[in-house]
């Protein structure tokens, strides 16, 4: 059977490395931590990858924007690179502090066509509240997109942990059109006030924890490769970091591994999805 | 080269706001009770490059400002457009760093210039600076005093334009901070044959903070002639020392880094007793002693007291270390940047424990004046609310930045820490027992020979004299040099490259640069090898022209000192320059004896490391105890205790710090069980942090801590056995094993030493020697090892009758070993009928409780004396605390929380409001006859637990022998009802106790 080969990225404030490379390695990929250096300095080659994985983290201590600097380095320094994994149709995820640079770098919501463009097209910002946080969230998924990282996943809780979360795009047309798209993959939502008629208005603090426009926790490209998303999945990979497991009510999956928790899903998606092709 | 400048403002539209400004108007508001109605904000850049402005101009879009949120303007002030800035703002004030202070979003952004124009010049700088726009400020306040609560005048200048200078188009125009250049100056000798008046004025002049014995020691050393025939063969000065030995000896023998307090010979009288004794080194005798006593007991005290941090094995593949460090006069000048080099720098010890640790969990502990203190403000001091705002950001920016979840911790409020907040900060790291080499990981391995890197942050100006300062009280002189800002993301990728370089068996030794900063970090090294040889001349500098003893000495920050061995070097550097880390060659380990700096060829210090380490002379102090007078405490005979459960949760010392504790990542590694908050709406107090550091693993490390310094009013002894019987309660309540704990002492004191300006010294000795002693005694019945601590023992503001001494205060931390992190419990009441056990019971110890610092500050009652918890039976309760913990770490009880400040009835308050559930108590049969005991009464020893009906039989099995008595039970109504017998004394609503308990500490300046 084929193992997929993971690069976890990881450098210059990068910090969730560890745990979404031990994520990926439970659902039965190959993970390897690799410094971004060791990509454009050619020590690595990201083709030797078939998933790429942007972690959560404080690249350059989010000065000049959360994921600005980083995503420059990758827009300006290994740009042929990125184009050519996206085109080789590899998965890539960003989280966090990843997200922040795949919407900086222009790879999301990414452009019309096949190609990327390196161009950005929307931004995250300051939470309004204007604190870093960190609290748990409920987040529903787009059952009509095409991501192949949230297929089959409903709704899980989930840790948000930044102060620049919050999604915006001001061109209401191409908000619009993203909406449509259903490149809209995940929202925060009130689990105890949820409709589909509703799911757009933006929710009050906490329920969502930064004031995203159509309360929008992540975003994929229009293939579904490319995905990003503002909470943090792998901090649920267990049951026992579910805040209510100490009450005996953290959400149960149907996996083999009988602590499972909500989150580990998602990176099994992406292993599954690179199998399937390479088996 | 010329000066660009480039600004950012943000966009508004639908949607969109300008946070940066909100917030600063939301805490104005919340701190000052102003309110405006706009504050708008400019980020600022000016770029100081040989790149032309329109070059700089044509790509601000991709680098300074986000062309989706953002405008940008280049060589202008937006200020000036009409279109952007179309109303007049009736203040504007504008904020920048002054010269050689760290500017992170400067270094940010000029990384960044560098990835755009990769050929910009190599002496490009990029400084910032912030903007803000006020509207609607009337006369509500001036604009000095608003700009007065934006900056720090010690390390930020501030450019005001008030209302009529708005109205004239004359706007702040802050301008790029040139560095003044620094002189250097080549070694000064100085003359030691001098009169003693004269050696004390140098070390008081210079800062240097040695006494007169220690100067005269210094004096005999260079009188010794095979010392200065040895000194000729080098061609070093003979008979004088250099400034650069001079300070090095000052940094090496400060109270900071040698702690002679503890290390004194001690001439104790109890005049209470009429007992005549006499200590020789209190850290000996009751810290390392009983350490030492329980090491030959167990097989898992791995490395204790010699390292940078006490290591303990956790299992056969994973060992533990944990340090706590205190940052207190650094953050009473500059809260920001002096919290955050605390938390950085306690970081730094991890990552210099044995071949290095990973840093994997922060606690951080508070101590500030009251929040809503309305007094005077001790000059150059700030306001505890600004202290508390400053600190708070610096660890939450310093810690999540460095991507370490912040687990634990607590604020504590007492006026006396007006004059000096304490600020403790730990760190727990996690090591492989043994590396892929096969050399065990808490073990350093130099060789002479070896080749010593420095690596990380340059050397500068600033962060001189470090330890010497924070040896001394704080005056309205204090300097300014040290005081320095954080650099989380250059410490990051420097750990993230030195971890790698441990794994690849690059590093024979490792040990980070603190206080005394190259000189104690290569000096203390050089013990293994019994020497080396630095040459200064090659340490890069921030600046160049600093002096070689300022580059000895200067605790610049993000640097650690690494050992390699030779054939090593090229493959260590090649790892540096990968993740972009500097690390140069500055020395090389010897055996010669000798502690040698040159500077190029010239020899600047020839010091022989024994003297250096341990030629330092024991000091001989003495102590005088006799129990401090109070009024006692008499409670009031008739008083609604409904309305005290209200007041004791609105309490600074009770209150929720939620919106504070959020804004710390405590979850990143994804490893934490128990968050810093439980219960239905994740707004409970949690008693302990438990993590799982080993991802798909559920074996846990327990972190807690015990901290109450109040008791110190009545007895320093009875607050230290306080702290540590709460750091263990704290650690039962979520299921510890008891058999492998281990702690630390941090010991924060006033002066100690009687002198003409401390005229209580010997009695504050004499609380050192108390508390010590029963930390002995505690740490003995518990069985819980001191591996690591601290002390800092100059905790006071100013001279004669206005000085501020903090009250003696031993924070107490622990970590330790869970068995499996699905069996916990947490303080949250979790189903209706489940039974209410109090572990322990209550006595009359009303003493320096907080409802009687309460009742005495509203004028209820007289004073705080009487008896203050003790413990008597240590063992006892240990046996209870075993069992305890074990039905907990069994999985039979999931309801568990501690009783301290506020006793049994903020404690089962706190459960009510974790669970949003009622209760039914019954107080009666629980301890002492009053009810003010039993209900308020802060006794130790004493757990809450709820169990369920099914596991109750097996619960009181386990406890059987132990003090345990039925409560009552969680109701499904949101009513707590707490009776004494027939009588019920308190009657109250859930909502209305969260309402109490979340309002206090809130201080987010209201809706968003």
């Amino acid at each position: 059977m084929y193992i997929p080969k993971v690069a976890v990225l990881f450098g210059f404030g990068i910090n969730c490395d560890h745990e979404t490379a031990a994520v990926f390695e439970m659902v039965g990929g190959k993970s390897t931590r690799v410094h971004l250096n060791s990509f454009i300095t050619g020590l690595d080659d990201l083709s030797n990858y078939d998933i790429l994985a942007v972690p959560g983290g404080f690249s350059f201590g989010d000065h000049l924007g959360s994921g600005r600097l980083m995503g420059n380095r990758m827009r300006f320094s290994l740009r042929d690179e990125l184009s050519k994994f996206i085109q080789d149709g590899k998965p890539i995820i960003g989280i966090c502090n990843g997200f922040q640079v795949l919407v900086k770098t222009g790879l999301l919501p990414g452009p019309d066509g096949n190609e990327p463009d390196f161009i950005q097209r929307a931004s995250l910002t300051l939470n309004d509240s204007g604190r870093y946080e960190d609290r748990w969230v409920t987040l529903e998924f787009n059952q009509d997109s095409n991501c192949i990282w949230t297929k089959g996943m409903t709704r899980i809780d989930c840790p948000v942990r930044h102060g620049e979360g919050k999604y915006v795009m001001p061109d209401k047309e191409s908000l619009t059109k993203l909406s449509n798209n259903n490149q809209i993959t995940v929202r925060y939502i009130d689990p105890n006030n949820y409709t589909e008629t509703n799911r757009d208005e933006v929710l009050p603090f906490p329920q969502s924890p930064n004031g995203s426009m159509m309360n929008i926790a992540g975003i994929s490209d229009k293939t579904g490769l490319v995905f990003g998303l503002m909470p943090h999945p792998e901090a649920i990979y267990a049951q026992w970091l579910h805040p209510d497991f100490t009450r005996g009510a953290a959400p149960k999956t149907e996996s083999e591994i009988s602590w499972e928790g909500q989150g580990l899903q998602i990176f099994r998606n992406a292993v599954d999805y690179v199998k399937s092709i390479n088996d | 080269m010329q000066i660009t400048r480039v600004e950012a403002t943000p966009k508004s539209g639908e949607g969109l706001r300008d946070v940066r400004g909100d917030v600063v108007r939301r805490r104005l508001k919340a701190d000052h009770n102003l309110d405006f109605t706009k504050v708008r904000s400019i980020v600022g850049f000016l770029i100081n490059s040989d790149i032309d402005a329109t070059l700089i101009s044509e790509r601000a879009d991709d680098l300074f400002a986000d062309p989706i949120i953002e405008f940008s303007t280049t060589n202008q002030t937006f200020l000036q457009s009409n279109n952007i800035f179309d109303t007049i703002p009736d203040v504007v004030i504008s904020v920048g760093f002054k010269p050689g202070v760290t500017d992170n979003p400067g270094k940010a952004a000029l990384d960044g210039f560098r990835t755009i124009f990769p050929n910009a010049s190599q002496d490009s700088d990029i400084s910032t600076y912030i903007t803000y726009a006020f509207y609607g400020v009337g006369d509500q306040a001036t604009p000095d005093f608003i700009a007065s609560k934006l900056y720090n005048n010690l390390i930020e200048r501030a450019v005001i334009s008030d209302n009529e200078m708005c109205n004239n188009g004359d706007w702040p125009m802050i301008e790029y901070p040139e560095k003044p250049p620094q002189e250097f100056k080549q070694p000064a000798h100085i003359d030691l044959e001098i009169s003693d008046d004269e050696l004390i004025e140098i070390s008081e002049t210079g800062l240097l903070a040695l006494n007169l014995e220690e100067m005269k020691t210094i004096q005999s050393h260079y009188r010794d002639e095979t010392i200065q025939s040895s000194r000729k063969e080098v061609g070093i000065v003979e008979n004088q020392p250099t400034d650069v030995e001079l300070e090095c000896l000052a940094q090496t023998w400060s109270e900071h880094c040698k702690h002679k307090i503890f290390a004194s010979k001690i001439h104790h009288k109890d005049l209470e007793t009429g007992e005549e004794s006499v200590v020789d080194s209190i850290f000996k005798t009751h810290i390392m002693k009983p350490t030492h006593d329980m090491q030959k007991e167990v097989d898992w005290l791995l490395s204790v007291f010699h390292d940078n941090s006490g290591v303990i094995a956790w299992d056969d593949e994973w060992s533990v270390c944990m340090k706590a460090e205190t940052h207190n006069s650094p953050s009473a000048l500059d809260p920001y940047g002096g919290a955050m080099t605390g938390i950085v720098g306690v970081n730094r010890d991890i990552l210099g424990t044995g071949l290095g640790a990973r840093p994997i969990a922060n606690t951080d502990v508070f101590c500030f004046g009251p929040p809503d203190w309305q007094g005077d403000i001790p000059e150059n001091l700030f306001h505890p609310s600004r202290v508390l705002r400053g600190v708070h950001s610096g660890v939450r920016v310093g810690g999540n930045e460095s991507g370490i979840p912040t687990i634990n911790g607590a604020i504590v409020f007492d006026e006396r820490y007006l004059g000096k907040p304490l600020v403790y900060c730990g760190t727990v790291g996690l090591m492989p027992r043994k590396l892929p080499d096969g050399r065990e990981s808490h073990i350093k391995t130099p060789s002479s020979g070896d080749v010593v890197y420095m690596v990380g942050g340059r050397v500068g100006y600033d962060g001189i004299h470090g330890a010497t300062f924070s040896s001394l009280e704080l005056t309205e002189e204090s300097p300014s040099s040290a005081v320095q800002i954080g650099d989380p993301i250059t410490q990051k990728k420097m750990l993230d490259m030195l971890l790698e370089a441990r794994d690849a068996g690059l590093i024979t030794c490792i040990t980070d640069n603190g206080a005394g900063g190259l000189s104690s970090s290569i000096g203390e090294m050089a013990e293994y090898t019994n020497g080396c040889r630095i040459d200064l001349a090659k340490v890069p500098l921030k600046q160049p022209g600093l002096s070689p003893w300022e580059i000895l000495v200067s605790e610049s920050q993000e640097r650690m000192t690494v050992a390699v061995k030779s054939e090593d070097s090229v493959a260590f550097e090649s790892l540096a320059r990968l993740h972009e880390v500097e690390a140069t060659a500055v020395a090389e380990f010897t055996s010669t004896g000798m502690f040698h700096v040159q500077y190029d060829e010239s020899t600047v210090a020839y010091l022989p490391i024994e003297f250096l380490h341990d030629g330092v002379p024991q000091l001989q102090l003495e102590s005088e105890w006799s129990p401090p007078q109070h009024a006692t405490f008499v409670p009031p005979t008739s008083i609604d205790h409904n309305s005290i459960l209200m007041d004791m949760l609105a309490r600074p010392n009770i209150a929720s710090k939620e919106t504070w504790v959020r804004q710390y990542d405590h979850e990143v590694i994804a490893q934490t069980a128990v968050k810093p908050f439980v219960g239905v709406e994740r707004d409970g107090p949690a008693d302990a942090g438990v993590i799982a550091p080993i991802h798909g693993n559920p074996r846990g490390l327990v972190i807690s801590c015990g901290i109450a310094p109040r008791y110190s009013d009545i007895d320093a002894g009875a607050m230290a056995a306080a702290a540590i019987d709460e750091a263990l309660r704290n650690a039962v309540c979520v299921g510890v094993d008891v058999n492998k704990i281990a702690g630390l002492d941090n010991f924060c004191w006033p002066d100690p030493i009687q002198s003409e300006k401390t005229p209580d010294g010997k009695f504050k000795l004499a609380q050192l020697v108390r508390a010590n002693r029963e930390l002995e005694r505690i740490c003995r019945a518990y069985r819980l090892p001191c591996v690591s601590g601290k002390d800092s023992m100059k905790n006071d503001y100013g001279k004669g009758a206005n000085k501020i001494s903090i009250p003696p205060t031993l924070l107490f931390s622990l970590f330790g070993d869970h068995p499996d992190v699905r069996n916990t419990a947490t303080s949250d009441f979790k189903s209706p009928g489940d039974r209410i056990y109090l572990v322990g019971e209550s006595l009359n110890e009303l003493g320096a409780s907080e409802v009687s610092f309460m009742l005495k500050e509203n004028g209820t009652c007289d004073g705080i004396g009487g008896t203050v918890p003790n413990l008597d039976n240590p063992e006892k309760l240990f046996k209870s605390y075993s069992a305890l913990s074990k039905a907990i770490n069994s999985g039979l009880v999931k309801t568990a929380h501690d009783c301290s400040e506020g006793g049994v009835g903020v404690a089962v308050a706190e459960m009510c409001i974790g669970g949003r559930t009622g209760a039914n108590i019954d107080l009666d049969g629980t301890g002492d006859e009053s009810i003010w005991a039993r209900l308020w009464g802060e006794s130790l020893g004493r757990i809450i637990i709820a169990v369920s009906p099914e596991n109750e039989k097996q619960f009181l099995d386990i406890m059987s022998g132990n003090i345990t008595t039925y409560l009552g039970e969680v109701t499904e109504s949101q009513l707590l009802t707490i009776s004494d017998g027939y009588e019920e004394v308190i009657s109250t609503n859930v909502q209305q106790m969260v309402d109490s308990w979340q309002g206090t500490l809130d201080m987010t300046g209201g809706e968003i």
